[in-house]
C-alpha cells in the first residue's frame, strides 16, 4: 500500500519542480524526501491511456487471455 | 486481479537464453546491461538444473524500503518500478536486491543514461506516458498497457518461464506438477524444505 | 511495521544470496564462465550497435498502433518464420514504415505456440544488422573495396564463362543453401543444370545426407517419419546422436510435455549434454561406436522375445541376416567396443520394449562418421523389430538442422539429383524438360557430355579435392575445379580447414553471394590478393517463399522488410547471372517476373512453387500450392497440437504446413502424411504403408509386404507394386482417369504423369498408395555393408581394435574423386600414442551452423564471447592447465586451435568437445583484418573444422567430425 500511486497526488510538486529547473536545461530532480513514501514521478495504470481506454475489466480480460498462451495443456487436450 | 509474477519451472528451463534476447529485442537492452539472465546449477553433472532470473517483483520488495531518494515503487498488480529521473544510481538498491536484478549500465545509450539503475519493468514501462517515446527510450516498452505479457515469459522456449497473475501462473504449475506426480519441483523448494526429500526421491 | 517487514526481507535476502553463492562455488556454468573471461568484446559492440537502436526508437510506431495488428497509420504485421534451424517456429513481423519494429510470439503456431529459443527471440536483429555485407565487394590487392552490381555481374559473369570455355562447365562448383527458400533452391538447382554441370551441393551433405540415402533406402523416403509434436504421443524416447535442447530447443517443448506425462527420455551420448540434464537416463558411449550399443540392445531384445513378430512378418525384409550379426555382439564385446555395461544396454533396450510406441532421435552425432549410412539404418532397423515405425509416438524422428535443410534437400541442388529425388538418369532429365517447358537435347547440349549430364557432382565436403587433387584421377574431364561459388554455405562447417586455405589460394575465382560476408571472405583474404567477389544476398525476411520443416511441414513466409542495403532476393541474382550467361528465358519459361524497387526483375515465388507442384510428385510436393499454404498460415489455431490436424475451419481434416508427401495435384485436396507409412489411416487421409522401390523381389524373395500390411481401406489388403499405366489397365482401372488424363498417362507412371491422374485414381477410387506397398529393407543390398557393420574410425583411438573392425577399403572414383580409407587407417593406426584424445564437436544454443549471422547479432554474441574447449579435470590436470586457460588443441594435421580451457565433466576423460560455430581466428590469429572493413562478426573464434581430419561416409562422402584425435597443452 505504502507505494500506491495516483495519478495526481504529485502533479503539483512535478510542476513546481519542473518550473524550477527549465532554465538550467536539467529534468526535474527530486527534492523532497518522506521516510517510505514515494517520491518520484506519477504513473498511469496499465488500463489507461491508448489501448484499453480505462476499461479496467477488458485489460483484465486481455491479460487473462496472455497467461492462458503460457499453458500448453490449454491446445493440447 | 490478484498480483503479477514470474515463475520458473527447473524441470522445463533448458538454459537456451530466449528470455534473455526476447528481452533484449523488445526493450532494445543494450550490450552488457541484463535486465534477465539464466542461471545454472551444477554444470555439467547429474543435477544440472538451470532457472531465468530477473527482478522478482517482491510484494514487500528490499529496494523499495532502501531507495535514498524513494524513486522505487510497486503498482497496483505488483509490479515494481522507479522513475530513472530522481535515480542517483547509488546501487543501495544493488545491496539490497537478493538476486541482482538491478543493473547499471554505463553507456551513451538512453538506457545508459548517467549510471541510472536499470532493471526489469514487468514489460511494464515506467513513470512515463503508457506507449510514449519518453517511457520507451528510458524504461522500454509497455507490454502490459497493451493487454499483453512479459515477452520472456511468452517466448520462452519450453513455456518453463512464466509471467502473469499469481493465481493464474500458479494454476498452471500445479497441474504440471500434478502430472509429473513427484512432488514440488520449483527450483528453492529442497532450500526450504530440507534435503531429506532430495535422498528419498 | 515497516522495519519490521523490511527486516525479514533482509533476512530472506542474505538466506538466498548464501544458497546462490553456495551453488555458483561448487561448479561454475559455461556463460558465467565466459562472462568472466571475455569482457573486452562489448565495448566495440556497445558503440556499433548505437545508431541502430535509435532508427528503431525514432521510427517506432505508438503500442496502441502495434499492438492492434495491421489497426493504425503504417503499422502492419507480417508472418514469417524463423529461419535458424528446422523446427519451423512461425513468427509476427510488426513493421512500420518499413522498419521491423517489433516481433510478437504466435501462439496459435501448432509448432511452437509463441515459443522460441534464444536465436528465434532475437531474429529481428536481422531486420537493421549492421554486419551485413552492405554492397558488392571485389578483393583488390588483398583488400575488400565496393564496387556497383553492374561490375560484379559483368566481371564475375565474364570469368565464370571464360572458365567455362576454357575448362568445360565442370571446372565451376556451385555451393547451394539449406537456407535458401525450396523456391530458391529448386531455382539454383535448374540454374546450376543449365549452366551445364551436376557439380552443386548443400548443407544437406554434411548434415544429414547418411539419413536421408540410409532411411530412404531402407523404406521410402528419406526424412523425418513423424513429428516433434507427435512425440507428444511417445511413451519412451531415446536420444542418440542428438543435442536437441541446444539445436532444437523448441521441439523441448514437445517432448518435456511428453516427460511430464510419463514418458521416458532416455540420452546416449559421448557428452553428459543439456538434454542429458533432462532425460531420466543417461548413457555415456565411446564416440562412433553407435552400431555396437545397437546390436547391442538387439542382442537383448531377441534374448527376450521382445520384437514385433507379426510386424516383422508382413513389413521387414532381411531381417535373419541382421539376426546373425547381432548374435556376434555379446555383451562383453559391447562393453569392449562402446565402454556401456550390459545392464545399461539391457535397461535402454527394456525401456524402448516396454514402452510402445517408442520414439528415437538422432542428428549429427550418427550422421557424421565414416559409417554415417550404417548408423541410421541400424537405428530404422531397431525400430522396425519393435514395430515402431509407421505408428503415432514411434517412429525415426530426425531432427533436421537448418530451416530448410529438408526442403533444400527436396528439390534443391544435389549434386546426384534433380527435385524430387528424379535421380539424374536420361528419363528424368526428360520428365524435368518438359516440366520446365524446355527442350531436352538443348539441356543437353549445356553439359559437356551425356555421360556428366547424368553423373554425380563432386560434394561440397570435398570441393576441395576437386581444386587440389591430381587432376588425373579425378573423374571427370578437364580435371580440377577453378572456381567456386559459396551461394550461401559457411566454408568453417566443412571439415580440413587447413588444406581449405590451400584450395582457396589456388583457385582462379571465388564468389561469395551471402548476407553475411561469411569466413569465406576473411579466409580468402587471408592467403589472396584478388579474384574474389563478394555479392549481398538478403535473408528470408526480406523476401517471401516456402520452407519445408523437419516434420516435412511447409510454411509460406510473407515478405517482411524491403532487401536491406543493396541486398537482393537470390533468386533475383539467379536471374541476374541467367541474363549474363544467355538461358534467362529458359530459366523462367513457366514463371512470371515482377520488377522490384531498383527495377531488377524478380522470378514471382508463387509462380516457382507452382513448378515445383507441376513436376515434384515421387515426394508429394505438388500439393501445396501456395495458396493452400497461405491459408494455413492464416488458420493456424485451427490445427491440432498433438496431430497437427485442423479441425473445422477453412483446412479441415488437413493436416498443418502438408506435410509431404502432399500427393497429387492441389486440387485433389490431399492432406498431407503427419506420419508416414501409417497403415492405420487411409490414403486420402495421410495414411500410407512401406515404398516398393527396389523391385518386387529379391533371390527368389517378394519383397512385397505381406497379407494385411496394407493401409486403411485399401481395395487390396496386400503387398503390390508402384502404379503405373500398365497396371492401370490390368486392373481395369484405366477408363477412370479422364481423356486428358489418359493423354498425359499413356507410357508414363505415378512419377512422371503430370496430369496426376494415375494419383487420383489410384489414391482417391481405390485408397491404393500409388508407390505401391512393400517391406521395409533391413538388408540394404546396393550398399558396401548391407548389414550395418562396425567399423572404427579412420582415427581410431583404440588401435587394438582396428584390426578387427577395419574400416572400408580405398575407393579411386567415388562422387568423381578418389577416396581414401583402409589406406589411411593403417597409416595413422598409432597416432593415438602422440594425439590420446579424442576430438568431437557439436553446437551451441546460441548460435547456428557456421556462426557468422549469429555471431553478428550482438543479442546472441553477447551471450557466447569466446570459443572453448571442454576439458576433463583429469586431462587438464594431465596437461597442466586450468579452467580459463588459453590452450592449444592440436590435431594429427598439425593445425593448432588457440582456446579457452572449460574444465568440466560434462565430457570423459579422453575426450575433448569444441563447438563449431565459430571462425574469425587462424591458429591463433585474429583475422579481423581480413574481412571487409566493419562488417566482421561481432565474435570471432577458431573454428574446430580448422584442425579436423579426413574421413568420408562411405555412400554418400558425408564427414567424419565427430571421431577424430587431438592433444591439448597451455598456450
Amino acid at each position: 500500500m505504502k507505494a500506491r500511486i495516483h495519478s495526481l497526488a504529485l502533479a503539483g510538486v512535478v510542476t513546481l519542480a519542473a518550473a524550477m529547473l527549465a532554465g538550467c536545461g536539467e529534468r526535474p530532480q527530486v527534492g523532497k524526501l518522506e521516510q517510505g513514501k514515494y517520491a518520484g514521478k506519477a504513473d498511469t495504470r496499465p488500463w489507461e491511456g491508448g489501448t484499453f481506454k480505462g476499461d479496467k475489466g477488458a485489460w483484465e480480460q486481455a491479460e487473462r487471455n496472455r497467461v492462458r498462451a503460457q499453458n500448453e495443456y490449454k491446445r493440447v487436450e | 486481479m490478484a498480483r503479477m509474477k514470474f515463475l520458473c519451472d527447473a524441470e522445463r528451463c533448458i538454459e537456451c537464453n530466449s528470455c534473455v534476447t526476447a528481452c533484449k529485442n523488445e526493450h532494445e537492452v543494450p550490450w552488457g546491461v541484463n535486465r534477465r539472465r539464466v542461471v545454472t546449477i551444477n554444470d555439467g553433472v547429474p543435477g544440472e538444473r538451470s532457472m531465468s532470473v530477473a527482478c522478482m517483483h517482491c510484494s514487500d520488495a528490499p529496494c523499495i524500503a532502501v531507495c535514498p531518494t524513494n524513486v522505487i515503487y510497486q503498482t497496483e498488480e505488483g509490479v515494481v518500478l522507479h522513475d530513472k529521473d530522481g535515480c542517483i544510481g547509488c546501487g543501495y538498491c544493488f545491496y539490497a536486491c537478493p538476486f541482482g536484478a538491478p543493473q547499471f549500465p554505463n553507456g551513451p545509450a538512453a538506457f545508459g543514461a548517467r549510471g541510472k539503475m536499470d532493471k526489469c519493468t514487468f514489460c511494464a514501462g515506467g513513470p512515463e506516458e503508457n506507449g510514449s517515446q519518453a517511457e520507451l527510450e528510458k524504461y522500454g516498452r509497455n507490454r502490459l498497457a497493451e493487454g499483453k505479457l512479459p515477452l520472456c515469459a511468452e517466448m520462452c522456449s519450453t513455456k518453463a518461464l512464466l509471467g502473469g497473475d499469481a493465481t493464474e501462473i500458479s494454476d498452471i504449475f500445479r497441474d504440471r506438477v500434478l502430472r509429473r506426480g513427484k512432488g514440488v519441483e520449483a527450483w528453492g523448494w529442497m532450500t526450504a524444505y530440507g534435503k531429506d526429500k532430495e535422498e528419498a526421491k | 511495521m515497516l522495519t519490521r517487514k523490511s527486516t525479514q526481507a533482509t533476512g530472506a535476502a542474505r538466506q538466498l544470496r548464501s544458497s546462490a553463492a553456495r551453488h555458483f562455488g561448487q561448479t561454475m556454468d559455461r556463460r558465467t564462465f565466459l562472462k568472466r573471461s571475455g569482457l573486452g568484446v562489448g565495448a566495440g559492440a556497445l558503440a556499433a550497435q548505437l545508431p541502430y537502436n535509435l532508427i528503431g526508437s525514432a521510427d517506432a510506431a505508438s503500442p496502441e498502433a502495434a499492438g492492434a495488428a495491421g489497426a493504425a497509420g503504417d503499422t502492419s504485421v507480417r508472418r514469417t518464420v524463423c529461419s535458424h534451424c528446422s523446427v519451423g517456429c512461425a513468427i509476427d513481423a510488426v513493421v512500420k514504415n518499413g522498419v521491423w519494429i517489433r516481433q510478437e510470439p504466435v501462439f496459435d503456431s501448432p509448432i511452437n505456440l509463441g515459443a522460441h529459443c534464444a536465436k528465434g527471440a532475437s531474429i529481428r536483429e536481422h531486420g537493421h544488422g549492421e554486419h551485413r555485407l552492405k554492397y558488392p565487394m571485389k578483393l583488390v590487392d588483398g583488400k575488400y573495396q565496393k564496387i556497383t552490381w553492374e561490375q560484379a555481374l559483368q566481371e564475375v559473369g565474364d570469368r565464370l564463362l571464360k572458365i567455362r570455355e576454357e575448362s568445360g562447365p565442370d571446372a565451376v562448383y556451385w555451393i547451394g543453401s539449406s537456407k535458401h527458400s525450396n523456391e530458391q533452391s529448386y531455382l539454383l538447382r535448374k540454374f546450376v543444370s543449365f549452366f551445364g554441370t551436376n557439380n552443386m551441393d548443400h548443407q544437406a551433405r554434411i548434415c544429414h545426407s547418411t539419413t536421408v540415402a540410409g532411411v530412404a533406402n531402407t523404406w521410402g523416403y528419406g526424412a523425418m517419419t513423424n513429428s516433434y509434436n507427435d512425440m507428444q504421443n511417445a511413451k519412451a524416447m531415446l536420444f542418440i546422436g542428438s543435442n536437441a535442447a541446444e539445436a532444437h530447443p523448441v521441439s523441448l517443448l514437445h517432448i518435456l510435455h511428453a516427460k511430464e506425462n510419463g514418458s521416458k527420455m532416455i540420452v546416449v551420448d559421448p557428452r553428459f549434454t543439456r538434454t542429458a540434464a533432462k532425460a531420466d537416463y543417461y548413457v555415456r558411449i565411446r564416440s562412433g561406436t553407435d552400431i555396437p550399443f545397437i546390436w547391442g540392445m538387439l542382442y537383448h531384445i531377441f534374448k527376450n522375445g521382445w520384437e514385433d513378430k507379426e510386424y516383422i512378418r508382413q513389413r521387414v525384409y532381411g531381417l535373419d541376416k541382421v539376426r546373425e550379426e547381432v548374435a556376434k555382439w555379446t555383451p562383453d564385446k559391447v562393453q569392449e567396443v562402446t565402454g556401456i555395461a550390459e545392464e545399461q544396454v539391457l535397461k535402454v533396450a527394456e525401456t524402448l520394449a516396454k514402452n510402445r510406441p517408442s520414439t528415437v532421435v538422432w542428428c549429427m552425432g550418427q550422421t557424421q562418421h565414416t559409417v554415417g549410412n550404417a548408423n541410421v539404418r541400424a537405428m530404422c532397423i531397431l525400430q522396425l523389430v519393435l514395430g515402431n515405425v509407421g505408428v503415432s509416438g514411434g517412429g525415426t524422428n530426425i531432427f533436421r538442422g537448418h530451416d530448410n535443410v529438408q526442403g533444400a534437400t527436396d528439390v534443391g541442388p544435389n549434386p546426384d539429383s534433380l527435385p524430387g529425388y528424379y535421380g539424374l538418369a536420361a528419363g528424368s532429365w526428360k520428365h524435368w524438360c518438359r516440366v520446365w517447358g524446355v527442350d531436352y537435347e538443348w539441356v543437353k547440349a549445356r553439359y559437356k557430355s551425356e555421360d556428366l549430364m547424368t553423373k554425380s557432382g563432386i560434394t561440397v565436403s570435398r570441393w576441395i579435392d576437386g581444386v587440389l587433387e591430381n587432376p588425373e584421377l579425378i573423374d571427370q574431364p578437364g580435371g580440377n575445379l577453378r572456381a567456386v561459388v559459396y551461394w550461401g554455405h559457411a566454408p568453417n562447417s566443412q571439415t580440413r580447414g587447413a588444406e581449405m586455405v590451400e584450395a582457396m589460394k589456388k583457385l582462379d575465382t571465388l564468389v561469395v553471394i551471402d548476407p553475411y560476408p561469411s569466413a569465406t571472405a576473411g579466409m580468402a583474404a587471408m592467403v589472396r590478393k584478388d579474384g574474389v567477389y563478394l555479392l549481398p544476398a538478403c535473408t528470408q525476411f526480406e523476401t517471401s517463399g516456402s520452407v519445408t520443416a523437419s516434420n516435412r511441414s511447409l510454411q509460406w513466409r510473407e515478405k517482411v522488410i524491403e532487401p536491406l542495403f543493396e541486398s537482393k532476393p537470390d533468386h533475383t541474382i539467379m536471374y541476374a547471372f541467367a541474363k549474363k550467361f544467355g538461358f534467362a528465358d529458359e530459366l523462367v519459361k513457366n514463371i512470371k517476373l515482377v520488377k522490384d524497387k531498383q527495377g531488377w526483375d524478380e522470378p514471382e515465388t508463387e509462380d516457382i512453387l507452382r513448378e515445383i507442384n507441376r513436376g515434384t510428385f515421387t515426394i508429394g510436393y505438388s500439393g501445396q500450392s501456395p495458396e493452400r499454404l497461405k491459408l494455413h498460415m492464416q488458420n493456424m489455431a485451427t490445427f491440432d497440437v498433438k496431430t497437427l490436424r485442423a479441425n473445422g475451419g477453412p483446412c479441415d481434416g488437413e493436416y498443418f504446413g502438408l506435410p509431404w508427401p502432399c500427393y497429387g495435384t492441389p486440387e485433389l485436396k490431399h492432406p498431407g502424411t503427419p506420419n508416414l507409412y501409417d497403415t492405420s489411416k487411409h490414403v486420402m487421409e495421410g495414411g500410407g504403408n512401406f515404398r516398393a522401390n527396389f523391385g518386387v523381389e529379391r533371390d527368389g524373395v517378394s519383397l512385397l509386404a505381406e497379407e494385411g500390411s496394407a493401409s486403411k481401406g485399401a481395395e487390396l489388403q496386400m503387398g503390390y507394386p508402384e502404379f503405373d499405366d500398365v497396371l492401370l489397365k490390368k486392373l481395369g482401372w484405366w477408363d477412370e482417369l479422364t481423356d486428358a488424363e489418359k493423354a498425359a498417362a499413356e507410357g508414363r507412371n505415378w512419377k512422371t504423369d503430370l496430369s496426376g491422374g494415375i494419383i487420383r485414381v489410384t489414391m482417391k477410387n481405390h485408397g491404393m498408395h500409388p508407390f505401391g506397398n512393400a517391406k521395409a529393407r533391413a538388408l540394404v543390398w546396393n550398399f558396401p555393408d548391407p548389414v550395418p557393420l562396425h567399423r572404427e574410425p579412420i582415427y581410431s583411438p583404440r588401435p587394438d581394435l582396428i584390426e578387427k573392425y577395419p574400416t572400408h577399403d580405398d575407393k579411386m572414383k567415388f562422387w568423381r574423386l578418389p577416396t581414401l580409407y583402409k589406406s589411411l587407417q593403417d597409416k595413422v593406426k598409432d597416432i593415438s600414442k602422440e594425439y590420446p584424445l579424442i576430438m568431437t564437436s557439436g553446437r551451441l544454443v546460441e548460435y547456428e551452423g557456421g556462426g557468422e549471422e549469429t555471431r553478428s547479432n550482438p543479442w546472441l554474441a553477447e551471450l557466447q564471447q569466446e570459443m572453448f574447449a571442454e576439458v576433463n579435470p583429469k586431462d587438464a590436470n594431465d596437461a597442466g592447465f586450468r579452467n580459463g586457460d588459453y590452450i592449444w588443441v592440436e590435431s594429427p594435421t598439425k593445425a593448432k586451435l588457440k582456446v579457452r580451457a572449460q574444465v568440466t565433466q560434462r565430457v570423459a576423460p579422453g575426450t575433448v568437445f569444441l563447438p563449431f560455430h565459430f571462425s574469425g581466428w587462424w591458429q591463433g590469429k585474429d583475422m579481423l583484418e581480413f574481412y571487409p572493413e566493419g562488417a566482421a562478426p561481432i565474435v570471432r573464434g577458431e573454428a574446430v573444422n580448422t584442425a579436423t581430419t579426413y574421413g568420408y561416409d562411405s555412400v554418400t562422402m558425408m564427414q567424419e567430425t565427430k571421431t577424430t584425435l587431438c592433444r591439448v597443452s597451455k598456450a
